[in-house]
């Protein structure tokens, strides 16, 4: 007869821990969280090089600043969050720094050869319609479509309601349907 | 494209980029800067107490020493001063020409009128001196 699995603490009791200084609870909680994060940062258009630094930038702030994280949605929610601020700060570095302007080399899969080479003919199309919406229409599409997160959720996180985060989302898909089907 | 498709795109975004994603060595990195930037965050603490601190002492001393100026300066407006001390060295002709620039002050309205009738040129200087201190009591 098998060994029953033991039950993963919950994020909750994870942070808790954190919080009490116990370092290995952070390490779990990066090691939950940190692949969803990267296609999250990665799909909102983060340069592959980029994203480890982008993933450990947001962990930082995240455990920095847990003491807000008041429950209202998910850990990791709340985390891909602090994500897209990671990735719009990074974005505005780079322009400062006129290396690499988020809107156009950073965001466009097809800019980038390594990604070109990997992502489907239709992916890099939706990263790149992706990069033409509005920063809450993408966010709120990523969340919805590629996180498989409730509109209530998606709303608790961004701290807006349910339904303007539907409406968020189908204005998304309307633009990435026309503007796939224009290419 | 459907709506179906574009949600099965989505999916896939940066799967290929996460799988690549080396967790534990992110785990690590990040346990290792959070050990880090507790104690850079004292530091900071402290320095910004510090810098409190100094701002206090500048605004309280610099309090406590416009003060003191400001009494030093009430309290050199308000030793009594006696024109008599000055009066001792001077001739008739100086003390009346003190006593007309006097007058000239006064304009006559509350002080010192001598004797009626009394032209200062007439006066010796002992009695210049006493009409020039009768004002002080």
């Amino acid at each position: 007869m098998a060994q029953p699995q033991p039950v993963p603490a919950p994020d909750s009791a994870l942070i808790a821990a954190w919080q009490a200084g116990d370092e290995q609870a952070a390490a779990e909680l990066v090691g939950r969280h940190a692949r969803p994060l990267a296609r999250f940062l990665a799909g909102a258009g983060a340069p592959e090089a980029d994203v480890d630094d982008l993933v450990q930038e947001t962990f930082i702030r995240a455990f920095r600043g847990v003491h807000r994280f008041r429950g209202h949605c998910q850990f990791r929610t709340w985390l891909l969050t602090i994500g897209g601020n990671v990735l719009k700060d990074f974005g505005r570095r780079a322009g400062r720094r006129k290396v690499m302007p988020l809107d156009e080399g950073v965001r466009d899969g097809r800019g980038d050869p390594h990604a070109h080479a990997e992502a489907s003919e239709a992916e890099a199309l939706l990263l790149a319609g992706l990069k033409q919406l509005p920063r809450l229409q993408r966010e709120v599409f990523l969340l919805r479509a590629q996180q498989g997160l409730e509109y209530e959720e998606i709303a608790a996180a961004l701290a807006t309601t349910s339904g303007a985060a539907r409406v968020h989302y189908h204005h998304a898909v309307r633009r990435l349907k026309e503007m796939v089907q224009d290419e | 494209m459907n709506e179906d498709r574009l949600n099965e795109l989505a999916r896939r975004l940066g799967a290929d980029t996460a799988e690549r994603l080396d967790v534990d060595a992110t785990a690590r990195k990040v346990v290792q800067r959070l050990r880090e930037q507790p104690a850079r965050r004292a530091i900071w603490i402290q320095q910004a107490w510090l810098r409190i601190a100094a701002t206090v002492v500048i605004l309280v001393g610099g309090a406590v020493a416009l003060r003191q100026v400001r009494i030093g300066r009430d309290s050199a407006e308000h030793i009594p001063h006696f024109v008599a001390d000055d009066l001792s060295d001077l001739s008739a002709d100086e003390l009346r020409e003190v006593l007309t620039s006097f007058d000239e002050i006064v304009a006559g309205d509350s002080v010192v009128v001598p004797e009626s009738g009394t032209d200062l040129n007439e006066l010796d200087t002992q009695q210049l001196r006493a009409l020039l201190r009768s004002p002080e009591g």
